[in-house]
């Protein structure tokens, strides 16, 4: 088991945007998180990233108790993650942007900086995004931000990823080379991902197991197929008529 | 036993020790114009050796250059406005002041002092870079020098209250006024040069990186791996020791140290109009802009007399408001540079 998250809760005063969340997630595994706005699946990302701290609960990785750790030790132990809105270095270029997440990823003090570099522009490469290595990322499109986000993450080489998102303002040809990219990531550097997405196609098609998560709590987890059609999922979505 | 080894490649001069590798860009276009610009400034002032108010001119824009140099790192490596730099060239000249007065130590014995005192005063002073942010942040920097001011009026028997301290220890005696004046203006140009070499050597390595990916969005960088608050405790603590030197300097300089000169608001405005006008995050924009500010100010109390207390800000102002890109900006945006060494990757 690469994560077991138990009981993880985390409040912003009286609002609990999570609460008592119990899952986990094997190696090599495409777990989709799912749940209508307001659910807590970005509250639980950050939650996970080390961003923001648990109020109770706690997180396991890889052996390793993360609860409450800080997020460049996460990341280092080898959870990395993207943004719902492209949160790039605007100052640097796309080559810089991913040669940050090289150098700090891991504990690298001997590598040299043309090392990173040349390290960046393979993870560049595997995106795609090679031709706009000197570009500013302020000036990429939000396609091109989004898979530099994924080439941020890989350069880390972590062994989780979570994605928030990923689709979120992208067009059906952009969708569907940002599907085939994720894939091609998942079997060239057999990373586990934890995909937040709200474009259901997607998650049908893409995940191994959905957990699906309304008001802060775990409703349903199960395969695509079994979450889509129970009960439960379909009212917190579209309400208590559409069951 | 460890293993060095000296290699050429790509341009590059690379250094291995062990396990450890650095490396330095050797293309002559990176080195061509400020190697003119520093020989410049190493053979003019000798056409001036019978212009002691010139050579002075220089000396203090180099000064001010001196402090300006880490204050634009530190703008950078923290991702904070920090309105207070000249506190540690309060500490600095201070420390420098009282160990000469009190303990007759000369400039060379003082000096590993003032950096420890340096380090130990920015060190304990960084937490603010963690605890602290934006506003908040800018008023306790902005807060701290006109602390320490008031502190020295307190503890007048200390520090000499309005007048300051006396009697230091002078830098450099050679017999000649004149040649006393020349040679402080080229220690005044080590002493900067130094400071531009070591940070810009920094601008250009990983520390560089991490500054400019903590300066742009600190949360994505802690989330990519980098120790956020450590780096900004480093750059803090080396910077305001960088800025102690400075203070240490003027006091052998001019022979005693005043907190009413360099303390005030008036002194911080003038740094980081500096910074911003030579060209923000550029350092060599900050010398420009040092030299700039230094040859302004001057220049107008000698053409408009008192009028120029109006103009010198108001000129200074205008410049801010109308040359975003500073005035080293001027010149790169006329010049493709590289601001990192290109990496030719060849796709097969």
């Amino acid at each position: 088991m690469l994560l077991n998250v138990q009981n993880i809760t985390k409040r912003f005063g009286g609002l609990i945007a999570v609460s008592n969340l119990s899952f986990s997630v094997e190696g090599g595994e495409i777990l989709g998180l799912i749940g209508p706005n307001g659910a807590g699946k970005t509250t639980f990302m950050n939650v996970l990233s080390g961003t923001l701290p648990a109020d109770s609960g706690k997180i396991e990785f890889d052996g390793h108790d993360i609860t409450n750790k800080a997020p460049h030790e996460i990341c280092q132990l080898g959870i990395s993650r993207t943004y719902q809105i492209p949160r790039p270095f605007p100052d640097l270029t796309a080559l810089l942007n991913v040669a940050v997440g090289v150098m700090c990823g891991k504990r690298r003090p001997h590598m040299g900086f043309g090392d990173a570099l040349l390290d960046a522009s393979h993870c560049l490469e595997f995106v795609g995004l090679f031709g706009k290595r000197n570009i500013l990322a302020r000036d990429l499109s939000l396609y091109e931000l989004r898979v530099l986000e994924l080439a941020r993450a890989i350069a880390t080489t972590p062994k989780l990823i979570l994605i928030d998102e990923v689709m979120a303002g992208l067009n059906p040809a952009e969708s569907r080379r940002a599907i085939k990219l994720i894939g091609r990531m998942v079997e060239e550097y057999h990373v586990t991902l934890i995909w937040i997405e709200h474009v259901m196609k997607i998650i049908m098609e893409a995940t191994d197991r959905v957990v699906v998560l309304h008001h802060g709590e775990k409703l349903v987890s199960g395969s695509p197929r079994e979450v889509s059609n129970d009960p439960k999922v379909i009212e917190s979505y579209l309400g208590k008529k559409y069951v | 036993m460890v293993k060095v080894k000296l290699e050429h490649k790509r341009g590059r001069l690379v250094l291995h020790i062990g396990d450890l590798k650095l490396e330095c860009t050797i293309e002559p276009r990176r080195w061509r114009n400020p190697l003119l610009a520093v020989a410049v400034l190493v053979l003019l002032p000798p056409l001036f050796f019978h212009r002691p108010d010139i050579l002075t001119l220089l000396t203090t824009a180099n000064i001010y250059a001196c402090v300006a140099i880490p204050v634009a790192w530190q703008m950078i490596g923290i991702g904070r406005m920090n309105f207070g730099p000249q506190i540690f060239i309060g500490i600095g000249g201070f420390a420098a002041a009282l160990l000469s007065i009190h303990l007759g130590l000369g400039p060379l014995q003082s000096l590993p002092l003032v950096i420890i005192i340096g380090l130990i005063s920015g060190f304990m002073l960084s937490p603010l870079t963690i605890v602290a942010k934006g506003l908040y942040y800018s008023i306790i920097t902005l807060v701290l020098p006109l602390v320490f001011m008031q502190l020295t009026y307190v503890y007048s028997n200390i520090f000499g209250g309005e007048y300051g301290l006396s009697g230091v220890q002078q830098l450099i005696s050679l017999g000649s006024m004149k040649l006393n004046f020349l040679v402080t203006f080229y220690l005044s140009l080590l002493m900067m040069l130094v400071f531009m070499f070591v940070v810009n050597s920094i601008f250009r390595s990983r520390m560089g990186l991490f500054a400019a990916a903590i300066n742009d969005d600190e949360d994505v960088a802690n989330a990519l791996g980098l120790n956020v608050n450590w780096w900004k405790i480093v750059c803090y603590t080396i910077t305001s020791m960088m800025v102690s030197l400075t203070g240490w300097f003027i006091a052998y300089n001019i022979g005693g140290f005043s907190g009413e000169t360099y303390l005030p608001l008036s002194f911080m405005l003038k740094i980081l109009l500096i910074v911003m006008i030579g060209g923000r995050g550029e350092i060599y924009g900050t010398l420009i802009g040092a030299y700039f500010v230094s040859f302004l100010e001057t220049g107008l109390r000698a053409a408009f007399g008192s009028i120029s207390h109006v103009l010198f800000p108001l000129i200074l102002l205008i410049l801010l408001l109308t040359l975003r890109e500073g005035l080293y900006g001027l010149y790169s945006k006329h010049r493709y540079r590289e601001y990192y060494p290109t990496v030719r990757v060849r796709k097969r």
